[in-house]
């Protein structure tokens, strides 16, 4: 659980259960969302859409870092079921013309249905063979998406996506949609870590680390995996309607078996077992992507005979050395070692 | 009748095709319990080193083939050297990871070095095809056929009979009590990666004889992956049978099955047949009875 340094302590339960514990978290937190507010005013809207971005990712890798990180089942599909969200949010948003607040939950909805359907394979199988049974899920959303009718979610055209709309406000500029992100991101990030803490994260934690343990201390593993699974892909369908108001735009070769790749990459980078460290791992994977793509021009000259593919090779490369080098060299990710780093500041100047 | 026999033929040696591919899984997986998720990329890489010998540096074929089975060995060696030394006794997780982080690293690398350009592989096999009565099947896929038939039942007999094989099926049920019976846990690793790069460059020369070669040849290794779990993923012998059913199968369904309803059912056998044998008997046919359930 969290730590904080010795002397340090809580002399109320109402204190001790508190998610922000000191006042220097409070002080922190407050710096993060005035800085957060104040990039899109400074940074302008390039910015803001990667922070857009980010913030998508952000609440997707959540989900992912519940059912992974936290409950320890495979899920390496995280891509499609953004994308059930996204194309279940575009389609009853343009038929009637809902406002956000509620297709978004909606899509969340519609996402952990079909996640369940996965999480009941991991009641059955464990390990590798699960993560096979969730790759086949990239496979049949994808079929699912081109034949089902064109009318429902647009076939092989992909989908319009009206813009996102609350009591007569629209959300359709850079600025709108940033904090639209924002502000659901903020929401579905404060949640996961009330989960995380809460009686079912604690449920998710014991059934990852030994599930016949977690049996015999009475908890009921078969729901605890399908609860996992359901929240995890909850969070990508709510990920996936933000995607869909974000770009406007959704067709199934936007969510791939590569993007979920990705996320499970920034998991591994950030720190499996962490919220935070989801997050870190966001930030990091994401500005090294924004670093490769506005160095495309110059690796082009690299490699000339390659042109534009340049940049797709060379994603392919750092994601591909990413993953590897962590798992081999520090397997607990960026969070662990942030730990470390604020430790040993802690007893500085004494070694250990 | 002649219709359905041609289906048939040719199913059943696309089979085995997928069959020899789907061996390399078995193989890595026999000696070393890693499933091996860049199966399909070690076959491109097979298949690019063939082509960079054979068309690009134009050596003669019989000159070309062993080298490029030789350089392929290499490669297996150096990954196994580079990733999978270090991750001994790691989690099935971290393991599956990362093969499937080489193969987005060798996808790069082969975009990097090569290119996206669709290139002509070089003739291998002699293109005309074999004619018996009605029955139409490709010369190369007849070849293959056999090499894989050979190499499943020797490799079989390998795993099962020889002291060496039966070593490594050790190491493949679990790291420690293989070390801590005398057994080399390293060597087993090493053995494992080098023959199923071999393998997977012989399945690249028998798939792409003839045909284009780019990097969108690995989706092979996506369709041999149902064969592998139908089998089991510890039977050598089953990988045939898996093959052949896998095989026939998809060649139905794309013949009779497309037409009729209009949208690609075909690609989606592969993926049916996979959630079926894990729903329905994880093991595979031959596999060992070891996954554990709850």
């Amino acid at each position: 659980m969290r730590q904080l340094p010795s002397g340090v302590f809580a002399s109320s339960y109402r204190q001790d259960a508190a998610l922000v514990r000191t006042r220097k978290q409070w002080l922190a937190l407050g710096i993060l969302l005035f800085a957060l507010a104040l990039v899109p005013l400074l940074l302008g809207a390039r910015y803001a859409n990667i922070g857009s971005n980010m913030f998508i990712l952000a609440v997707a890798v959540t989900g992912l870092q519940l059912t992974l990180g936290y409950a320890g089942q495979v899920n390496l599909a995280q891509a499609a079921f953004m994308g059930v969200g996204a194309f279940t949010a575009a389609s009853i948003a343009g038929h009637w013309n809902l406002s956000f607040i509620l297709t978004i939950p909606a899509a969340g909805i519609a996402a952990a249905l079909f996640g369940l359907l996965f999480g009941l394979a991991a009641v059955r199988i464990k390990g590798f063979y699960m993560a096979l049974t969730t790759i086949t899920a990239q496979f049949v959303f994808h079929f699912a998406v081109i034949n089902l009718p064109a009318s429902w979610f647009g076939a092989a055209n992909g989908l319009k996506v009206p813009p996102a709309h609350l009591f007569g406000q629209t959300f359709k500029d850079d600025v709108g949609l940033y904090c639209l992100n924002g502000v659901v991101a903020a929401v579905m990030i404060a949640l996961a870590l009330g989960i995380a803490r809460s009686r079912f994260g604690r449920a998710f934690v014991a059934v990852r680390d030994d599930d016949v343990a977690a049996g015999m201390m009475g908890i009921n593993v078969v729901q605890t995996k399908a609860l996992a699974f359901m929240v995890g892909t909850f969070y990508a369908g709510v990920g996936g309607a933000l995607w869909a108001y974000y770009i406007r735009f959704v067709g199934a070769e936007q969510f791939t078996l590569f993007n979920s790749i990705w996320m499970i990459a920034m998991l591994i980078v950030g720190g499996m077992g962490s919220v935070v460290g989801g997050l870190f791992g966001v930030v990091v994977i994401v500005g090294l992507q924004e670093l490769v793509t506005s160095l495309g021009p110059q690796l082009a000259e690299l490699a000339p005979d390659l042109g534009g593919q340049i940049v797709f090779a060379s994603m392919n490369v750092l994601l591909g050395l990413l993953i590897a080098l962590f798992l081999i060299l520090e397997p607990k990710g960026l969070m662990h070692r942030w730990q470390l780093i604020k430790f040993s500041l802690r007893i500085w100047p004494f070694p250990h | 009748m002649a219709d359905l026999l041609n289906q048939l033929a040719n199913g059943t040696l696309l089979g085995l095709l997928y069959a020899l591919i789907a061996l390399g899984f078995a193989v890595v997986y026999r000696a070393s319990k890693v499933f091996n998720m860049a199966q399909g990329e070690f076959v491109v890489l097979g298949g690019f080193i063939v082509w960079w010998l054979a068309a690009d540096l134009e050596l003669p074929l019989l000159a070309a083939v062993p080298l490029a089975l030789i350089g392929a060995g290499i490669v297996g060696l150096a990954i196994e050297r580079i990733f999978f030394a270090r991750m001994v006794g790691e989690s099935s997780f971290s393991m599956v990871m990362v093969t499937i982080a080489l193969l987005i690293l060798i996808r790069g690398v082969i975009l990097v070095v090569w290119g996206p350009e669709i290139r002509p592989f070089p003739i291998v096999f002699p293109l005309q095809p074999l004619v018996m009565g009605d029955v139409l099947v490709p010369r190369s896929l007849v070849y293959g056929g056999a090499i894989s038939i050979v190499t499943c039942l020797g490799l079989s007999w390998f795993f099962s009979r020889t002291r060496l094989g039966l070593a490594l099926t050790a190491v493949s049920q679990d790291h420690q009590v293989a070390l801590s019976l005398g057994i080399s846990v390293r060597r087993a690793m090493i053995f494992a990666w080098v023959l199923g790069s071999i393998i997977s460059a012989v399945g690249a020369i028998i798939y792409l004889s003839g045909k284009s070669l780019n990097f969108l040849a690995s989706d092979i290794g996506f369709a041999a992956l149902p064969v592998a779990l139908l089998a089991g993923l510890e039977s050598v012998a089953g990988l045939l049978i898996g093959g052949v059913l896998v095989g026939i199968a998809q060649a139905l369904a794309q013949h009779y099955l497309d037409p009729a309803i209009g949208a690609n059912v075909a690609s989606l056998v592969p993926s049916l047949f996979i959630l079926l044998v894990l729903f329905i008997r994880p093991t595979g046919l031959f596999g060992w009875k070891t996954i554990e359930r709850v």
